[in-house]
């Protein structure tokens, strides 16, 4: 009951507006209003009222459009980009050196022993299709397993709508001319067929291989691969990053499917990155690095040289997209520049932040590594292929529970990953989901070889390296197997491409209020007024509305009612005629008292401290003067007393 | 003088003839719940007002980047072309025949090398136990296992380390090494037991430092000209020379000694006063040089990689061979194709560079235009020249000082590797000094390299072919220009005040005015009458006059003449009519009375009175 007594109060607090029925309410706000257009039209004369009147619509109307092209604009969230180059001191970029050949060949020669002497022959025919010439007559028989899986076919397309499909150890292969036929090779999965074909041999040769490697590969578990490949102390013979020492112990190894063992140099997992406040070469990172060349599986990779790539602290490296190659015998100096692109998030543009709002289960994450697209990519892909394939694909991470694909586990492999990297549809789902992140650091390298060693030092230089590697007094290296690199930040080292809002709140107030108060002097308060306004007469439609109703049903009720409200109970009129002035237009003067909306008692509203009251309506000269005193006012003067 | 006498009448009659619209409102609406959110909604606009200007403010030193790119003739920059190896070995033999010896006894104590393989024979002398002093001043060491003894190259024999002494103890050594490590010891020539040891993973880096040390205490001691002799003429360097397909030669380089890289050569230096500029892009039009690299003539242990380096810079830029050079391979064609970018920044207060590096407290040693690599070379050879009292030889002398050698400064290496060190872990403070210069340009390059026939060149493992070219001629200009002027700053400002409060500077005056002004003289009047009322008591208490004056300030108060003189001020400035007008406000005595009430209104017009 208090609460509803607190809250009839408090409507009747809102309800003591300035007037009782529209039309006062509207003369009152034009009179009062602070935009500038409104008083004018209850001020001037009809004829320029009438002008006043259109005036203030076409500038309310301005106000409006223009504050229409406003909000569009800020609402389109356009971004301005600034761009600075410098030098400052930077965080030196994790370095992941690999071996271009996966494992050591002398480890892995029983593995491929079988599929060695597969391609061998396979590649026999190829060159000398007609049967006989093989010398492989005295060689054991082939393992035809493993090819029946996958075989290699050459396909004749001289009749483009019938091609003819060969298979290579089939014995009719005498009808073609290597020489008319480019051998069209392809895989064949079970059931559903497909075939990729190739204009060259050693492509499809090659490809082939690295099925069937893959295949065989990925029943050794990861320990074992990772003991078949080279180990950091093989490979990693010096290190010094400035004027520091460092050895093979400063690198984390990390399994690569495609190239084995990779060592990262300050990748920042359990120290803290290392910085470089110096531009040149002398300030860098130098490593030596021994691929031993003759190790390499002959047909799996065909470049020699190590891969290596500069990438983030913290981030995964992807060789195979975005690695170079060192030659071997060559002194490569690298000079990085850092190039950061630093987008603004939501709604700015599509970009995530640290890849959690993205609803792929990056697969990657494992390494502790942070979020990239290129993660994203590969885990999406991995994922489709677990759905549709029932296994992982042997180049990417496995989610828990799900192996790597096998031909004898999963016969249909093969076919299922083929047809599923070619479906443009999940690709498209995948660049569809996953979203770039929007700080995105790429190192720009300047690449420049020199010949390393000199012939005049490379005598003590490889003796140096070979003692140092397996403490012989041979010389056990050579010009093949060695690289030199020289990783550095040049002159400047960061490009900073970073987006900053066009178009920023701040901006878009500021206009705002710089519209509305060139158009119409009006500032947001005006606008609380209107509706303050709008409220208020809101509240006159409710009494109306209860008044209307009440007076259906009874009279006496009716009286009642208005007594309820104090202010029409003792609100009196009076007319203080004003002498030698025209009639104020906009204060008439009605018999009935609900029509008027100023009472001025005669007792109090007299004297200057009741004039001082703030009740009191500012009018010009010339009008009528009505002073508006509610009964709590009118005490209030008396109460001061 | 105030427009009201008090401070609740001057609040009142701010907000009421004031030009902002929230303090009107507040006056005027009726009830108190209206009252207090009207309060409310204005103290939030002037709130809003004064964070979004502390906002615009904040943000006014932003600079916006616009990229040009225009085509035109572009001047063609420097090119500067050095061999890899300084000096031909051949002559340099009087100079470093002692060093050359020992350092091959360094291998073969360490890792049983001897020499015999090589390829090309140089004469080893007899080997004499004595009278070399290189490892004394700095022996080559080996430690096993990390552990405390150390192998003495020269005796052979082991001798213990103090455990003290390994300063390196960064992040980046990982100890319980099981591979042997090797290093040497620098030690502080007057207080032996100062000692810092420096250890490298490999042989290799170990050699060659140690070499270095040695090699630049030696070519010290050799004056310029000299040294300029031993280098490469331009002769023996370069072969063939085409410029914009036209053919070149040494008069278009000028020699430029570097001590690194002893006699380089510039391409287009600019020093006769015209820069040359090519016509059009591509290889065709571009630098084309073939140089002669003499392999055999290398320095075995300076020097491991063969070919040269070249570097492209402007006019009056400096060459930093060491630091920033490319590569270039010898029997391999190396084009390098350019990509011109100018870049201009805003200095203060926009961003932290320098125009000309006048305003950086380091004297610029080079005598080419500053940029950023001279002066932290430069800072680093000033704190040399402070604390060793020497100059480092791979940069160039400041006045007064010179070169390092151990005769005359035979503590010079320790405290160059000390101060080097400070220097790359950003303690000698050259990183905080040195900044970015503003303006500078950037010869973008790409390179590619292709074998050369040995059909072609029949000399080929001792030449490079060097292309360098624009691969067009657009110049990329990025220039920063300032996001905001005034005349937006103050149009923003005008914005948001009107938004809020529809105010105007006008306005702001006012706030002052009102604020400010009239309310401390309001206050600091009551102050003085207060002050004045307690010195009328106390003279009141002592002669019993007191309360007369009393009678007599408020009859002058009662005197309507008196009240007419400030109330009109207060009448129009309600703009309400005067009393006259209407019949009834004139009958004064209840208001005067209540205006008695106000007894600082009464005291000033007292005071007036009084002061008539």
């Amino acid at each position: 009951m208090n609460l509803k007594k607190y809250f009839i109060r408090a409507l009747h607090r809102l309800q003591k507006g300035p007037g009782y029925t529209y039309k006062e309410l509207l003369v009152w706000y034009c009179d009062n209003t602070n935009t500038h257009g409104p008083k004018r039209i209850i001020k001037e004369g009809p004829k320029k009222k009438l002008i006043w009147f259109f005036l203030t619509l076409l500038f309310a109307s301005l106000v409006f459009w223009q504050w229409g092209i406003l909000i569009n604009t800020y609402l389109s969230y356009n971004v301005t980009s600034s761009l600075s180059i410098g030098f400052k001191t930077m965080k030196f970029p994790a370095v992941t050196v690999c071996n271009a050949n996966p494992f050591k060949y002398s480890e892995v020669k029983h593995l491929l022993k079988e599929l060695d002497r597969l391609i061998e022959a396979a590649l026999e025919r190829i060159l000398q299709p007609t049967p006989g010439n093989g010398s492989n007559t005295s060689s054991p028989p082939l393992d035809l397993e493993l090819w029946h899986q996958i075989p290699l076919v050459l396909i004749d397309e001289h009749d483009k709508d019938n091609p003819i499909i060969l298979d290579i150890f089939e014995s009719n292969l005498a009808g073609l001319s290597p020489a008319s036929v480019p051998p069209q090779c392809s895989h064949q999965g079970s059931g559903n067929c497909t075939y990729r074909n190739f204009t060259s041999a050693a492509q499809a040769v090659t490809e082939w291989y690295i099925l069937q490697s893959t295949s065989i590969l990925s029943r050794v578990p990861l320990q074992e691969r990772i003991r078949m490949g080279y180990q950091a102390e093989d490979m990693i013979l010096a290190c010094l990053y400035g004027a520091e020492p460092c050895n093979y112990k400063n690198f984390t190894q990390i399994y690569h499917p495609d190239h084995g063992n990779c060592y990262i140099f300050n990748w920042g997992m359990d120290e803290e990155a290392l910085n470089s406040s110096n531009p040149g070469a002398e300030f860098g990172l130098k490593l030596i690095l021994d691929i031993s060349q003759q190790d390499y599986i002959p047909y799996l990779s065909s470049a020699a040289g190590a891969r290596l790539m500069l990438h983030q602290q913290k981030s995964f490296p992807f060789l195979k997209d975005q690695g170079i190659y060192a030659m071997a015998g060559t002194e490569t100096s690298i000079g990085v520049l850092v190039d950061e692109l630093e987008r603004m998030g939501y709604p700015y543009s599509d970009c995530t932040m640290n890849g959690s709002d993205v609803p792929v289960k990056n697969l990657y994450s494992q390494y502790n590594t942070s979020y990239s697209i290129q993660a994203c990519l590969r885990s999406c892909f991995q994922n489709h292929m677990i759905e549709i394939c029932g296994c992982g694909h042997y180049m990417f991470p496995l989610p828990e529970g799900v192996n790597y694909c096998n031909n004898e586990d999963n016969p249909g492999w093969a076919y299922c990953y083929s047809s599923l990297r070619s479906s443009i549809r999940h690709r498209q789902i995948c660049i569809d989901s996953c979203k770039e992140t929007c700080n995105d650091t790429q190192y720009k390298m300047t690449i420049s070889m020199a010949d390393w060693p000199s012939e005049a030092s490379e005598d003590w230089i490889f003796h140096i390296l070979s003692y140092e590697r397996d403490m012989s007094t041979n010389v056990t290296l050579d010009r093949n197997g060695i690289i030199k690199l020289n990783i550095y930040f040049q002159e400047y080292n960061y490009r900073t491409i970073s987006e900053s809002a066009a178009t920023t709140i701040v901006w878009l107030l500021s206009s705002l209020g710089g519209q509305f108060g060139f158009w119409m002097g009006g500032s947001v308060l005006c606008l609380i007024e209107f509706g303050e306004i709008i409220i208020d007469s809101l509240w006159i439609t409710v009494i109306n509305v209860i008044s209307w109703c009440k007076g259906l049903k009874q009279k006496r009720a009716q009286a009642r009612w208005w007594r309820l409200t104090p202010t029409w109970a003792s609100s009196t009129r009076t007319r203080v005629p004003s002498p030698g002035t025209r009639r104020c237009p906009l204060s008439p003067a009605r018999p009935h008292p609900t029509t008027t909306r100023c009472g001025c008692s005669p007792s109090t509203s007299s004297g200057p401290t009741a004039m001082q009251k703030p009740s009191e309506r500012r009018v010009t000269a010339g009008c009528q003067h009505c002073v508006c005193v509610s009964p709590a006012e009118q005490s209030s003067p008396l109460r001061s007393n | 003088g105030p427009q009201a006498p008090t401070l609740s009448e001057l609040m009142r009659w701010y907000c009421l003839n004031t030009n902002t619209h929230g303090c009107r409102r507040i006056v005027v609406s009726r009830g108190r719940l209206r009252r207090f959110l009207w309060i409310l909604l204005t103290l939030s606009a002037v709130g809003l007002i004064l964070w979004q200007c502390a906002e615009l403010l904040l943000n006014y030193y932003s600079a916006s980047v616009s990229v040009t790119v225009q085509f035109q003739k572009l001047p063609f920059p420097a090119v500067t072309i050095c061999n890899i190896n300084p000096y031909k070995y051949s002559s340099m033999k009087d100079y470093l025949s002692e060093l050359d010896k020992e350092t091959k006894k360094a291998l073969e104590t360490f890792y049983g090398f001897s020499e015999g393989k090589s390829k090309v024979r140089r004469s080893v002398g007899e080997w004499d136990s004595a009278g070399s002093d290189f490892f004394k001043q700095i022996p080559l060491l080996k430690f096993e296992d990390f552990s405390k003894t150390a192998t003495d190259l020269r005796s052979g024999q082991k001798r213990k380390i103090e455990g003290s002494v390994f300063h390196k103890d960064s992040s980046i050594v990982n100890s319980g090494d099981s591979n042997d490590i090797i290093g040497f010891q620098l030690c502080d020539a007057n207080n032996s037991s100062e000692c810092a040891l420096y250890t490298f993973s490999s042989g290799v880096n170990a050699i060659q430092e140690w070499y270095k040390l040695h090699y630049m205490n030696i070519m010290a001691q050799i004056p310029l000209e000299t040294k300029e002799k031993l280098s490469y003429s331009a002769d023996d360097l370069l072969l063939t020379c085409f410029f914009d397909g036209l053919s070149c030669d040494k008069r278009h380089f000028t020699r430029f000694h570097h001590p690194l890289h002893g006699n380089c050569y510039t391409f287009n230096s600019g020093e006769n006063g015209t820069v040359l500029s090519t016509s059009t892009g591509g290889s065709e039009y571009g630098l084309q040089v073939v140089l002669y690299i003499d392999e055999a003539d290398y320095n075995p242990f300076l020097v491991t990689s063969t070919g040269a380096k070249i570097i492209v810079h402007d006019q009056n830029e400096y060459p930093f061979i060491e630091d920033i050079g490319t590569e270039i391979e010898t029997a391999a064609a190396t084009s390098i194709g350019m990509h011109f970018t100018r870049s201009r920044k805003l200095s203060k207060p926009y961003s932290d560079c320098t125009e000309t590096g006048a305003d950086i407290p380091v004297e610029n040693l080079y005598n080419k235009s500053y940029s950023l690599q001279i002066c932290l070379h430069s800072c680093f050879q000033k704190a040399m020249v402070d604390s060793c009292g020497c100059a480092q030889y791979a940069q160039p002398l400041p006045a007064g000082a010179e070169y390092c050698n151990y005769k005359k400064n035979p503590n010079w290496m320790y405290c160059y590797y000390r101060l080097h060190e400070k220097f790359v872990k950003e303690q000698l403070g050259c990183q905080q000094i040195c900044k970015d210069a503003c303006s500078f340009k950037e010869w973008a390059l790409t390179t590619s390299i292709a074998q050369c026939l040995p059909s072609v060149l029949p000399l080929r493992t001792d030449l490079a072919n060097l292309m360098v070219f624009y691969k067009d001629l657009n110049e990329r200009f990025i220039s920063e220009n300032p996001a905001n002027t005034l005349v937006i700053l103050l149009s923003n400002f005008g914005g948001q005040l009107g938004l809020w409060m529809s105010c105007s500077v006008v306005c702001v005056i006012e706030i002052v005015e009102v604020f400010f002004i009239d309310s401390l003289s309001i206050v600091m009047r009551r102050q003085w009458q207060r002050a004045k009322k307690w010195w009328n008591d106390r003279k009141r208490d002592r002669s019993g006059k007191a309360p007369q004056a009393g009678e007599l300030e408020r009859q002058g108060h009662d005197n309507p003449v008196c009240i007419d003189e400030d109330l009109p001020t207060f009448n129009t400035a309600l703009r309400l009519p005067l009393p006259q007008d209407s019949p009834l406000p004139r009958t004064p005595p209840p208001n005067y009375s209540t205006l008695r009430l106000e007894s600082a209104f009464t005291e000033q017009l007292g005071t007036r009175l009084d002061e008539r």
